[in-house]
């Protein structure tokens, strides 16, 4: 038995435009696991995004409950929800979004000390997860600016785990990369899934949904449909196909 | 051309409206500088005229003099030497009654010397003329100069009593007049109006001394107070017993204008600051905008726009808005220059009618928007180094790669104050701004607390500065009855110390320049003011005398340099023993002992300055001396109550003038925190949407912003309350320098001083938090999407 992370209740969220409401998701109940590679697929438009930072309290629902472990979520204000996301969550963005003025060091740490004010236990678990990556010592002292695309998305992972995160969200990690970048972000987020580590991620890349165990068929605000990979491991030929199979069902 | 300019104006409202609320913000402190200065000009300008314009109109004497005589004798001999002298172009002589004369006045009491004229001549007179400007239906009484009807002192139907030689004289008071020479206590010398039936009931008393008051008319003005001294010389020297005292143009024109100077000064100086604030914001925006608006900049110049262009844009728009900011400032300074106007017309006694003045305004605006023109000229120069292509790609960063400031890694400092000290140390303009702030306005808080400390809490070390000496009593007694008068004290267990300070309008010339008003003194380690000496000390010998330090400096003389004096035909070499200061005849005084007067001259009565222990009833005791001496006491005065009249003055003016610049500097400090923050936010609202996704909350980013800023505010503070405290007394000396101060000694509370520098560093970090509240709009979701 799974020991379920966050739910959702009714999870709706709408947008105002031009004047008339524009109903992104629409009435979604939805668990997901502990140590599951949760990837959420859809065309453009459907709602992934939108979803992905619903269930990560970087947004709130405009109807429904979410629920993480015990905490309700969808009723916390802003402050609340920055204390919910330092303290449970991990994100890794598209477009990276490290702070430009801050050396690479300083901005998992900037993240890490928010949480642990032990220096120097933080600066050793930092290097360690560099390490891990592949980021070198000499790079972690430049500027965001002076790295590569792919050292850049895999400095954003360092940052998203340097707390240890319970989940940890990545919003198309691979959009803005080259293929051998996107290759390696997605090694080391299955690597670490692979350590434990629950991940949620958004994209429509075939190629990256792949490494999902569990992936989520987001259509016009609704879940249309769910596959589950986790009989096969990553490289089966299996697993490709099963996915392929349920993305032709979906209508992808 | 005028295409050009299409495109400038095209530009310039683009940017405003990008920028509306930096734009609002520079309006203000625009509209405040050229409010004060508009203020400091008209004040500065057009009140100088005012005294020459009320001065033609009334055809009032350069030089005023009153000779204790009436002898037929002395009326031929000053009619020949005044026809006789080219400098003179006309003159009046009419018989006055002079003496020193005491009455209530706001609420203490004032005493100099007044002369007092018959109606009915004084309005017939040709030079020196009074204007009556309001009267009621009373045909006998007093009339006053037009100074002593404001403020709640006197109206017409009220009685004044005059204290005349130890005599109280009760007048109703029939109406007000105007005189720019005699209309003042000020003057040196001032008039009085009696109705015919009151000025003849003087005739046979010897109360007051029967004189001439003659008003003098010259061909350069400037030369007034040479005149007078010249003329001074002649009488003494053909009527050696004959007391002369007088004023001039100068001295009148200084010592009826001290409230506007010092009001015009402080204006001037407020005016400078805010437009040097507001210059240090706008060099500060134009660089933000230069840095945030660099791709628009590319595109402008990929599409055509020469740099001078897109300078001559941001030029305009700010010359623009500053002018239009200055006429808006100068509208409300009409708004306001009434009420001034009344605090300073209560101060002069010169009416002044408020009117629209061309100079000063053109003078502003033209001044303020050409200072802005030029900031702005010298700090959009990066916009001539801007090539489109590197703009386009976002090429030029102000970001230099070349060190992590505040490694988070080894810093000793929390979290929220190593990430606000990395954007301290990035922001060099932004700490320059802060820094020119709150430098200017540490000098303020130093001002306000010397100010309230020297003032408003305990106005003696002001009245020592300008008054002299002060004791609580004055009695002037015949020599006759000098011993006894000192016997009754010594053995009153009231007296607490008496000494002689005699200063009842004796001058003494010095050979090589002017006449100086001459205090007797005996003892003077009994003298309560010890700080009105500033170099070398005392006169103690027959050949010493201590001289105002402000002559000294004009004469070029120094202590222990000897000089010649002469009363009348008598002459001596004296020695300067030390310099003194005071205001009381705006720097052209002195002080002997008695000694060394009588080598020259000789006293026909003199003034002792009396202390009493606590509680007792001054003016009751001087009552007694009248009384007991009678008509050997010759003036008694409450000095206690003349300083009380004379510190209400300034009390209320320094209250106003403190409580204006501390409200000023609070306006500026949130406006210059709005905009820093507003900047600031603006700047890094990327950074703070991923760090509120991180987990920052909104209070952590709000110290965050407020924390960058306090290092600066910090150490500009502490710098300009050091440099201040030290600056503070030279400045006052040179501000009030045109009243005769040379050394200003005021003590600094340095206890007050930092307790108000710990609130303005509380108030400036409670204004950027609140002005940082906005950090609280930006929500993660936006940057997200916003890419």
């Amino acid at each position: 038995m799974k020991e379920i992370l966050i739910k959702t209740e009714r999870l709706s969220k709408s947008f105002s435009s031009g004047g008339s409401l524009q109903h992104v998701l629409k009435n979604i109940d939805l668990e997901l696991y502990k140590g599951d590679f949760t990837v959420i697929m859809g065309a453009s438009g459907a709602g992934k995004s939108t979803l992905l930072y619903a269930l990560s309290g970087m947004d709130t629902p405009t109807l429904g409950r979410i629920t993480f472990g015990d905490k309700v979520i969808s009723d916390l204000d802003s402050d609340g929800l920055a204390l919910f996301r330092k303290a449970h969550c991990g994100f890794v963005f598209q477009q990276i979004y490290l702070i430009d003025s801050m050396s690479v060091l300083d901005n998992v740490l900037a993240a890490g000390l928010l949480v642990d004010r032990d220096k120097r236990a933080l600066a050793g678990r930092a290097r360690e997860l560099f390490k891990d990556v592949g980021i070198s010592e000499e790079t972690i002292m430049k500027f965001p600016a002076q790295l590569s695309g792919g050292e850049a998305q895999r400095a954003g992972i360092v940052r998203a785990l340097i707390n240890s995160p319970e989940i940890l969200f990545a919003d198309e990690p691979t959009g803005a990369l080259n293929s051998k970048s996107g290759l390696d972000v997605l090694d080391t987020l299955t690597d670490f899934n692979k350590q434990g580590q629950s991940v949620v991620m958004v994209t429509h890349d075939m190629r990256s949904a792949r490494r999902g165990n569990r992936i989520l068929y987001l259509s016009d605000g609704i879940v249309m449909g769910e596959c589950d990979l986790g009989e096969y491991e990553h490289g089966d030929e299996m697993r490709h196909k099963k996915l392929s199979n349920f993305l032709t069902e979906m209508g992808w | 051309m005028s295409g050009s300019l299409n495109r400038n104006i095209l530009i310039s409202r683009a940017n405003i409206r990008k920028a509306k609320g930096q734009t609002a913000a520079i309006i203000t402190l625009v509209v405040l500088s050229s409010l004060m200065m508009n203020i400091w000009l008209m004040l500065s300008i057009d009140y100088k005229n005012n005294f020459d314009r009320y001065h033609e109109r009334l055809n009032d004497g350069h030089v005023n003099i009153a000779a204790y005589t009436v002898d037929e004798r002395f009326n031929k001999f000053i009619n020949d030497t005044l026809d006789k002298n080219n400098d003179v172009t006309e003159f009046s002589v009419n018989r006055a009654y002079c003496s020193p004369i005491s009455f209530r006045y706001n609420g203490g009491e004032t005493s100099q010397l007044g002369v007092l004229l018959e109606k009915d001549e004084a309005l017939a007179r040709d030079v020196g003329k009074f204007e009556i400007t309001d009267e009621g239906s009373l045909a006998s009484g007093i009339y006053l100069p037009m100074l002593y009807g404001m403020e709640n002192n006197y109206s017409i139907g009220d009685t004044i009593e005059l204290s005349i030689y130890g005599e109280k004289y009760k007048y109703t008071v029939c109406g007000f007049f105007n005189s720019i020479m005699a209309g003042s206590h000020n003057c040196g010398l001032y008039a009085f109006l009696l109705t015919g039936d009151k000025f003849s009931e003087f005739t046979g008393k010897n109360c007051a001394s029967e004189s001439a008051y003659i008003s003098i008319r010259i061909r350069d003005k400037m030369r007034a107070e040479d005149m007078e001294t010249s003329l001074k010389d002649a009488i003494s020297g053909e009527f050696p017993d004959v007391t002369v005292a007088g004023n001039n143009y100068k001295l009148v024109a200084t010592s009826r204008y001290i409230s506007q100077m010092i009001c015009s000064g402080i204006m001037s100086a407020m005016a400078f600051f805010v437009l040097l604030i507001g210059v240090v914001v706008i060099t500060s925006n134009v660089a933000d905008y230069i840095r945030e608006n660099m791709q628009n900049l590319g595109a402008q110049k990929a599409v055509g726009y020469t740099s001078r262009q897109l300078v001559s844009a941001l030029i305009m728009q700010f010359s623009g808005i500053s002018a239009a900011a200055s006429v808006v400032g100068i509208i409300l300074s009409y708004c306001i220059f009434p009420a001034v106007n009344s605090l300073m017309i209560a101060q002069t006694g010169i009416p002044y009618k408020v009117k629209l003045l061309p100079m000063p305004i053109m003078i502003t605006i033209i001044f303020i928007s050409g200072v802005v023109a030029l900031a702005v000229y010298l700090s959009a120069g990066k916009i001539k180094k801007i090539e489109p292509i590197t703009a386009l790609r976002k090429g030029i960063s102000t970001h230099n790669f070349k060190k992590n400031n505040v490694s988070l890694e080894r810093s000793p400092l929390p979290l929220n104050a190593a990430l606000a000290m990395k954007t301290t140390i990035s922001g060099f303009k932004q700490n320059v701004t802060v820094c020119v702030t709150m430098l200017v306005i540490s000098l303020v808080i130093v001002f306000s607390g010397v100010m309230f400390e020297n003032v408003l809490k305990d106005i003696k070390p002001m009245i020592d500065m300008i008054a002299g000496e002060s004791a609580d009593s004055c009695i002037n007694v015949n020599l006759n009855r000098e011993e006894e008068f000192k016997s009754g004290l010594r053995c009153d267990d009231r007296v607490e110390k008496f000494y002689l300070f005699t200063n009842n309008n004796v001058e003494v010339q010095h050979v090589d320049g002017i006449s100086l008003a001459v205090s007797v003194i005996d003892d003077s380690s009994k003298l309560n003011n010890q700080s009105m000496i500033i170099e070398g000390r005392f006169p103690k010998y027959g050949n010493e005398f201590a001289v105002a330090a402000k002559y000294a400096k004009e004469k070029g003389l120094d202590v222990g340099d000897e000089i010649m004096l002469k009363i009348g035909n008598a002459q001596d070499k004296y020695i300067i023993s030390g310099l003194i200061q005071n205001t009381n005849n705006l720097g052209k005084d002195c002080i002997m002992t008695r000694e060394a007067f009588e080598k020259i001259s000789s006293l026909q009565n003199v003034s002792y300055y009396i202390d009493f222990v606590d509680g007792v009833d001054i003016d009751g005791f001087n009552s007694e001396m009248s009384e007991y001496f009678g008509s050997d006491v010759n003036v008694v005065y409450n000095i206690l109550a003349v300083l009380e009249g004379t510190s209400k003055v300034y009390v209320s003016l320094i209250t106003i003038i403190v409580a204006a610049v501390v409200i000023l500097s609070c306006i500026v400090v949130i406006f210059v925190m709005y905009l820093l923050v507003r900047t600031l936010i603006g700047g890094k609202k990327r950074d703070y949407g991923i760090l509120k996704a991180l987990g920052f909350t909104t209070r952590q980013l709000v110290l965050q912003t407020t924390l960058s800023f306090m290092p600066s505010v910090i150490i500009s503070t502490v710098a300009g309350i050091f440099v201040s405290i030290r600056i503070i007394n030279p400045l006052m000396a040179l501000f009030l320098s045109g009243i005769g101060v040379v050394k200003c000694s005021f003590a600094i509370p340095v206890g007050f001083i930092i307790f108000e520098g710990i609130g303005l560093v509380a108030f400036a970090f409670a204004a950027a938090c609140l002005m940082s509240l906005r950090v609280k709009k930006i929500a993660p979701m936006e940057m997200l999407s916003g890419e």
